[in-house]
């Protein structure tokens, strides 16, 4: 009896980690319903997009690029940061924790700062959500997404919190974990949305 | 690697146990936690069957007034226009019509039989029937439910909008969903409802999806679930994964009704070239063809397990059943284009269309050919969710044969937009999901409540309800058929509809009479919850695992995680039947003398 047994024990993880990765699956799952979301906002953008001779019309101020390409990088590097914090965690570096998750937290806010103005720039200049199919696609995309931000920013903050009561080792950082993956989705669909809507 | 011995014992004892990955929650105590803020599955089940068998009956006036409409067109309502429509003389007004047939098909849908399938027998079923002790993330559940209970405040509010409720259609069409077609808050109230609505299913559907994959008994392999567990999971990915895009659309409409934005505007009112309202269809469909398998699958997979419950047989070929069930799933996401054949569509993408669309219907057959030989030559016992299993397939078997008329683009262009679509799509969506509700309640009622239902007013309730809404719907058939379009205020004022009248007012009788059985039902489901005889756990003496418990079950379910050894439809098993004296074994249950799995192979001999 004992033989058999062995090996399955060896492959058996504690039930702490089957509660994470349950919690995970949950978390992927989401991801994916929500990538379907974006999707289909990217679909409507493409839809309109084909259907106009010209790209932005000619009579709207221009998109700027370097204010949103300095958000990309503070998205980046937030993201960068959060990961950075997760592997302190997972190997025990517990004072490590808080100081990359903060860095991270405070690049998002720069984003959500960035975002602003660039929307009140782009309002003041004349872009307004009602001037057809292209402004309407700017503001739809990038506040939709900046709603995602603010509340990963939330997720953040809390992850602040408990990093500062060093709450994070290496076997209990699920919050962190799911938090981490979330912030990596909106980072890849802001991506995305930098490339379609911005570059293109 | 640097595993100890002992601790990899310890682990064993647990991963054996299974108790700590599925801990006993302590049951609430305060009246709040236990019966409002509930994050018991159970509780969640029954709240959203609350919900829905109200909304039901909301959804069964509005059609009701839609049928004295065409029967009676322009004459006083009873009783509901003295009430309502005062304003109007007691008779339903052209925009007061939109509004009806809007809200009756929305309400239906997303407020009636998605909370009873899928959000009352979802929660009730999967956790039971899996061997689990609740959902995975019960705080998620109970979000779920109260961000519904939030879409249905905003549907009664739609109802007070300025310029009446919504009246665009339920499949919310623009341009006359925006502002220019329908204006006034009742509108944007319902836009913003089906935005949440959608939001509560996307996180019921992660809970589903997460607890079937995570959360089986040991031994509850996925080809040992029973098959009402596979239809409410494949529907819980197909939720996942599609209501976002109905939420995207929903989101752009709100959007273009509330900041102006152009995605779906045209004509005279777009800015700069505006934006494409045949957008919207594809967007629309891209989720609701997806919807119409959401709607029907738990029905399919419930009316499987009963089939054979109730006729003491084995699930013919229950693998296929699952195959079957899995590819439609896969396919309903490539075939939605059938629901656009006239928006002008490329002919050779509408002839794709019709060829995927004609396909899907070969794994349907293969169901429906598994629940015929499931039932052949079986001991069949005529209990309440017997008849209404049976039901199930009568009224689903017609409405998949007049699908393939509008599935293919030849006889779909004359058919198209007519009461024909309507009496098809209610053959298959409404009443087949309707049917699989009702033989869901009856089943499950003695479990859910502890009592049992009063058999003579169940079978009564089946044999009005089938008649009725047989003739019901293919009244609607039939007038469709002789060109009658969907939808229309009066469809007299047109000479070629006018010999139409006798036709349908024929079928509105039938409504009504229909819907006057209903109480039947609602007077049989209350006064058995008051006053039903106790229920034994095993009342109608199946073998899956939730029958194994008392009813109703305690809070955490199990007191052991049950570990299960066979499938779930062990029936007229000649080794059970010497051993144990009776025609069925549970799941769960260890049969003296034989080893796991050899009472299986035995039947299969």
């Amino acid at each position: 009896m004992s033989t058999p047994v062995a090996a399955s024990v060896l492959r058996y993880r504690p039930p702490q980690a089957r509660k994470d990765a349950t919690a995970w699956l949950g978390m992927v799952v989401f991801l994916a319903s929500w990538t379907m979301m974006f999707a289909a906002l990217f679909a409507a953008y493409a839809a309109l997009r084909l259907r106009v001779e010209q790209w932005p019309p000619a009579d709207l101020p221009r998109l700027p690029l370097v204010l949103p390409l300095a958000n990309t990088l503070a998205i980046a590097a937030s993201s960068v940061a959060i990961q950075a914090g997760l592997r302190a965690a997972r190997q025990g570096r517990q004072a490590a924790v808080l100081p990359a998750v903060a860095a991270a937290l405070a690049l998002g806010a720069i984003f959500v700062g960035g975002q602003v103005a660039l929307w009140t720039g782009l309002w003041r200049a004349g872009l307004r959500p009602d001037g057809g199919p292209f402004p309407s696609v700017f503001y739809a995309l990038t506040v939709f997404h900046a709603l995602h931000v603010l509340v990963g920013l939330g997720g953040l903050a809390w992850a602040v919190v408990r990093a500062a009561r060093l709450a994070f080792g290496p076997a209990r950082h699920l919050g962190l974990r799911l938090w981490t993956g979330y912030w990596h989705f909106v980072l890849a669909m802001w991506l995305l949305l930098y490339v379609t809507v911005f570059l293109l | 690697m640097g595993v100890g011995l002992a601790e990899a014992r310890e682990n064993l004892m647990e991963a054996t146990a299974y108790d700590d990955i599925q801990p006993i929650h302590p049951e609430p105590t305060s009246f709040w936690r236990r019966y409002v803020f509930s994050m018991d599955h159970k509780v969640i089940a029954k709240q959203f069957l609350w919900a829905g068998l109200l909304f039901l009956l909301v959804g069964g006036a509005l059609a009701m007034m839609i049928r004295w409409q065409w029967a009676y067109p322009g004459r006083a309502v009873p009783l509901i226009g003295s009430i309502f429509l005062r304003g109007q003389g007691g008779a339903i007004g052209p925009a007061t019509y939109m509004t009806v047939f809007t809200m009756h098909g929305l309400i239906m849908i997303f407020f009636a039989i998605t909370p009873i399938l899928i959000g009352a027998f979802g929660n009730y079923c999967i956790p039971l029937m899996i061997g689990a002790r609740d959902m995975a993330f019960p705080f998620l559940n109970m979000a779920s439910f109260w961000t519904f209970a939030i879409s249905l405040v905003l549907v009664i509010c739609s109802f007070f909008g300025q310029l009446g409720a919504a009246g665009a259609g339920w499949t919310t069409y623009p341009p006359l969903s925006t502002n220019i077609g329908t204006p006034g808050s009742g509108q944007t109230f319902m836009v913003a409802a089906i935005f949440v609505t959608g939001v509560s299913t996307i996180m019921g559907g992660i809970n589903y999806v997460t607890t079937v994959i995570r959360h089986r008994a040991p031994g509850m392999t996925w080809m040992r679930m029973p098959l009402t567990v596979w239809g409410l999971w494949l529907t819980a990915v197909l939720n996942v994964l599609f209501v976002p895009v109905l939420g995207s659309a929903a989101l752009l409409l709100f959007l273009d009704r509330v900041f102006g934005t152009q995605f779906f505007i045209a004509g005279a009112a777009s800015v700069r070239g505006g934006g494409d309202p045949i957008l919207f269809q594809h967007l629309f469909w891209i989720f609701g063809h997806p919807e119409v398998y959401i709607l029907i699958l738990p029905a399919w997979g419930i009316v499987n397990d009963l089939l054979s419950f109730f006729a003491r047989k084995p699930a013919n070929w229950y693998r296929g059943s699952v195959y079957a069930m899995c590819t439609v799933t896969v396919m309903s996401a490539i075939v939605y284009g059938h629901h656009m054949f006239m928006t002008g569509m490329n002919p050779m993408l509408g002839q794709s269309f019709m060829l995927l669309t004609l396909i899907i219907s070969v794994p349907a057959e293969i169901l429906f050919l598994n629940w015929l030989r499931t039932i052949w030559n079986g001991s069949i016992r005529t209990e309440p969710p017997m008849l209404f299993a049976l039901g199930m397939v009568f009224v689903f078997g017609m409405g998949g044969l007049t699908g393939l008329y509008l599935g293919a683009t030849a006889t779909d262009i004359y058919l198209h937009d007519t009461m024909f679509v309507v009496g098809h799509f209610h053959l298959t969506m409404a009443a087949a999901s309707f049917f699989g509700s009702l033989a869901a309640i009856y089943h499950w009622f003695p479990k859910m409540f502890g009592r049992k239902m009063n058999p003579r007013l169940s079978k009564l309730h089946f044999w009005w309800t089938i008649v009725f809404m047989t003739l019901l719907f293919t009244g609607q058939l039939i007038a469709g058929y002789a060109g009658q379009n969907r939808r229309l205020y009066n469809p007299y004022e047109y000479d070629f509809l006018k010999h139409l009248l006798p036709l349908n007012r024929y079928t509105s009788w039938s409504a009504f009479i229909l819907m006057a059985g209903q109480f039947v039902f609602v007077w049989n489901f209350i006064h058995s919850l008051v006053a039903g005889e106790k229920a034994e756990a095993n009342p109608w003496q199946v073998g899956t695992l939730e029958w194994t418990i008392p009813s109703p079950p305690p809070h955490h379910n199990y007191d052991v995680i049950p570990a299960v050894l066979r499938g779930p439809h062990e029936f007229a098993n000649p080794e059970v039947r010497e051993k144990l004296g009776r025609d069925w074994i549970g799941q769960s249950e260890e049969l003296a003398g034989s080893e796991p799995g050899a009472a299986a192979a035995v039947a299969r001999a």
